[in-house]
């Protein structure tokens, strides 16, 4: 402390020689970020290290510690529980799509509500459910769920909704609406979505690497070069994964070879070089496979459709049409994924009058969609909030004279002017989603439930951990995680910057 | 908006509103009508209150008893965890805001950098044995400080731009008359940014409070258990008396909303500060 007091940066008259003040204040601001700088190191960034140490081990502490390369992550990729978790983060990705619209339309009545002084009640409310401890909220959610004592049962008995939802469901020869529209999309699904994708992961990818790529400049001829060089890398990869997977020493060879390629990839192809975890991951996804021109195949499509598209359609109506080409997708794939892979055979559970909601491989999924009813989460209508009330009064008045209603305004007003946030929103949604898993844990408990039906990601790495006992291929599941989080962020940071 | 709104159009936009928040507070008044009752009571009536001389009170006793010591744990945790990481948050940011010096950058990147890295989710297998080498299974220790070192990154963010928004002019003057570090923390640091350090300690104390994972995987005794995972291995061990289970999670959650109720404007405000930062 005393040191702190007299290193004021007064002394002009030194006796001393020059340089030893300046160290010595360096040494004072190393010293006050102490702290800081310790506690991140040791518990920031050496787990994180860690992590992508121990994924290439086969690792049972105090047991077994065997180098084996890339094999944690092709045991992955070919591993069923691994796709199945990820289907069950899609599905319910999309059914963020439709559980964030109560938030966005009670934050517009709020904002809409005249009185200031009710306006702020109704905002200390909204926070209360932040102030309760989430475990309450999930247990008190559990009990509703119980068979026979929860309140949910009794509440669809006495509504006659069980017989509503009965009707939907059938009995297993003469199956209901719901599992009806699911075998009439099976063909779909079975042949078209399942092996064009193979698994959420080949969507990402590509997706992941043009959108990087697309940053970069788009006039000089070099990148030609560059494209040509990365489908080849990613050609390559197979065997240089088959090479890593002999030693530590010919892993770290590939790696730096691979780094190297990158380095150079980069500076023909501008910023690109956030691309690297993703080529990695396409790289042992490519090679966990026999086909092994595949992940070529895939990146090559993806580069030649992002430039035909960039070259075919004007830059202005571009991004538009890619926005609207987007979001009809995504409204497609929606509706597939919530009609075709969630309700798909009859359950025979409503007609008892007694469904057990978590107890049942083919309810599991609907009691977890359902959770949280409705929907109404404090940060998102705060988000919400503080972007309607960027809002200019001069916009509502222009509306007012043009005669719009209160209908109107919301769809000519306040929804696109919101959307930045919407989009923040769902984008903490969505890693919210991929990397959550305690409501899984502990409305389902270890395993995910009956027949792993909420096994999600993070629930599959926490259970390889801990229960087990294959600590290295839980860090190699906690790096895919670790990638998909960073795709998002990028995400995140490209749209965001964008819209400002 | 200017002129006076009809009647019925602000009626709907306060319906909308009650709407959402009756059917959000629900599962809480389930939650209080349950823990007066036995289960052969709730049988009977499960939809409301019975008369009050028939409620339970015995179910509130014995809840008090188990839930206390985890509320005693998650206080003490979450208390430390919030001054740790605001003293750590005052000192880093006041350095990085006001003084240039060699790897300054490097500093300032290496701590943004990981508030863009994903957290706990996955590397909570390595920070478990970096845990377990320590020597701090089953301590508390082990959620303060490991809860610490994450939580400060947002404070030293959010912070730092603030210090740098302050008149360069107080700490120059401040360091003519011979002030140092720590004299220009305490007295023109704290008091200016009062608010915003508000901000940040309760961004940080709710993170804390809600944590499951981390105490989940540390802490084994029962007397150590913060009050999620206290709450949960309550729910997972008994053959279930409902009513003495809502009490202990009505319980459980009385110490912040009574901390709510004096602080309403710092939180209502903290948090939508918090959503907005990200």
């Amino acid at each position: 402390m005393s040191t702190g007091l007299r290193l004021a940066p007064t002394p002009v008259v030194g006796k001393s020689s020059r340089w030893l003040p300046r160290t010595r204040r360096w040494l004072v601001l190393y010293a006050l970020m102490l702290p800081t700088l310790l506690s991140m190191g040791v518990f920031g960034y050496y787990p994180k290290l860690d992590v992508i140490l121990k994924s290439a081990y086969r690792w049972t502490p105090g047991q077994v510690q065997e180098y084996v390369g890339a094999g944690n992550f092709l045991d992955a990729f070919s591993d069923p529980l691994f796709w199945q978790s990820f289907r069950v983060v899609m599905i319910m990705l999309v059914a963020n799509l439709v559980k964030m619209w109560p938030g966005i339309i009670v934050a517009i009545a709020l904002h809409r509500i005249a009185s200031d002084r009710w306006r702020y009640r109704y905002q200390v409310m909204f926070v209360v459910p932040m102030v309760i401890p989430g475990m309450v909220w999930l247990l008190i959610w559990k009990s509703f769920y119980d068979p026979d004592f929860g309140i949910l049962n009794r509440l669809l008995d006495v509504s006659g909704a069980m017989s509503v939802l009965a009707w939907l469901d059938g009995t297993d020869p003469d199956p209901g609406v719901m599992p009806r529209i699911a075998t009439a999309l099976r063909p779909v699904i079975d042949q078209a979505v399942t092996p064009a994708f193979g698994g959420v992961w080949a969507l990402l990818v590509p997706g992941a690497v043009w959108l990087t790529l697309a940053g970069g400049s788009r006039e000089s001829s070099r990148r030609w070069w560059g494209y040509g060089a990365l489908v080849a890398l990613v050609g390559a990869a197979p065997w240089m994964a088959g090479l890593a997977l002999t030693g530590l020493p010919a892993a770290l060879g590939m790696l730096s070879v691979l780094i190297g390629g990158l380095v150079v990839l980069s500076r023909t192809l501008g910023p690109g070089w956030i691309i690297w975890p993703f080529w990695v991951m396409l790289t042992l996804w490519a090679s966990a496979d026999v086909a092994w021109w595949r992940g070529a195949a895939l990146l090559g499509g993806a580069v030649v459709v992002g430039e035909l598209a960039l070259r075919a359609l004007p830059r202005l109506t571009g991004p538009d049409l890619l926005r609207w080409a987007g979001l009809s997708l995504v409204t497609v794939a929606s509706l597939l994924v919530l009609f075709g892979l969630i309700w798909t055979e009859p359950t025979n559970q409503f007609v008892g009058g007694r469904p057990a909601w978590l107890g049942n491989q083919d309810l599991v999924l609907p009691a977890v969609i359902f959770w949280g009813f409705p929907w109404v989460g404090t940060i998102g209508v705060l988000i919400y909030l503080a972007g309607l009330q960027q809002i200019s009064q001069d916009v509502y008045e222009a509306a007012e004279l043009d005669g719009v209603g209160p209908v109107g305004k919301l769809f000519k007003i306040e929804l696109p002017l919101i959307m930045t946030q919407v989009r923040i929103n769902l984008i903490f949604m969505t890693i919210g989603t991929l990397t959550g898993y305690e409501m899984f844990l502990i409305l389902l408990g270890d395993d995910g439930g009956p027949g792993n039906v909420g096994l999600v990601p993070g629930l599959y790495m926490y259970k390889s951990a801990f229960i087990d006992q294959r600590y290295g291929y839980a860090c190699a599941l906690g790096m895919v995680m670790f990638v998909i989080i960073l795709l998002l962020t990028i995400v995140y940071q490209k749209y965001v910057k964008v819209e400002k | 908006m200017a002129r006076r709104p009809p009647l019925a159009a602000e009626l709907t936009k306060h319906g909308i509103v009650w709407f959402v928040l009756l059917f959000a507070f629900y599962p809480l008044l389930v939650m209080i009508v349950i823990s007066f009752k036995t289960n052969a009571q709730y049988e009977a009536n499960p939809w409301f209150f019975d008369p009050v001389s028939t409620w339970q009170w015995g179910n509130w006793s014995t809840a008090w008893v188990i839930v206390r010591t985890y509320i005693a744990n998650s206080v003490v945790v979450s208390v430390t965890q919030m001054v740790l990481s605001m003293v750590m948050v005052v000192l880093t940011a006041y350095v990085l805001a006001r003084h240039r010096f060699r790897g300054r950058n490097l500093v300032y990147y290496g701590i943004i950098a990981s508030m863009f890295l994903p957290g706990t989710a996955a590397t909570l297998v390595t920070v478990f044995w970096l845990v377990r080498n320590l020597g701090l299974v089953n301590n508390l220790m082990a959620l303060i400080i490991v809860g610490g070192a994450g939580g400060q990154v947002v404070g030293i963010f959010i912070l730092k731009q603030f210090i740098e928004d302050l008149p360069k002019e107080l700490f120059e003057s401040a360091q003519i008359d011979g002030a140092g570090h720590l004299r220009q923390v305490l007295s023109i640091v704290l008091p200016m940014s009062g608010p915003i350090l508000a901000t940040i300690a309760i961004l940080d104390f709710l993170g804390s409070w809600n944590g499951v994972m981390l105490p989940l995987i540390v802490l084994r005794d029962d007397e150590k258990l913060t009050i999620p995972v206290g709450l949960l291995r309550l729910e997972g061990e008994y053959v279930k008396q409902w009513g003495e289970l809502m009490a202990g999670y009505a319980i459980a959650s009385v110490p912040l909303v009574i901390v709510f109720l004096f602080t309403m404007r710092w939180f209502v405000r903290g948090i939508a500060a918090g959503a907005i930062k990200g």
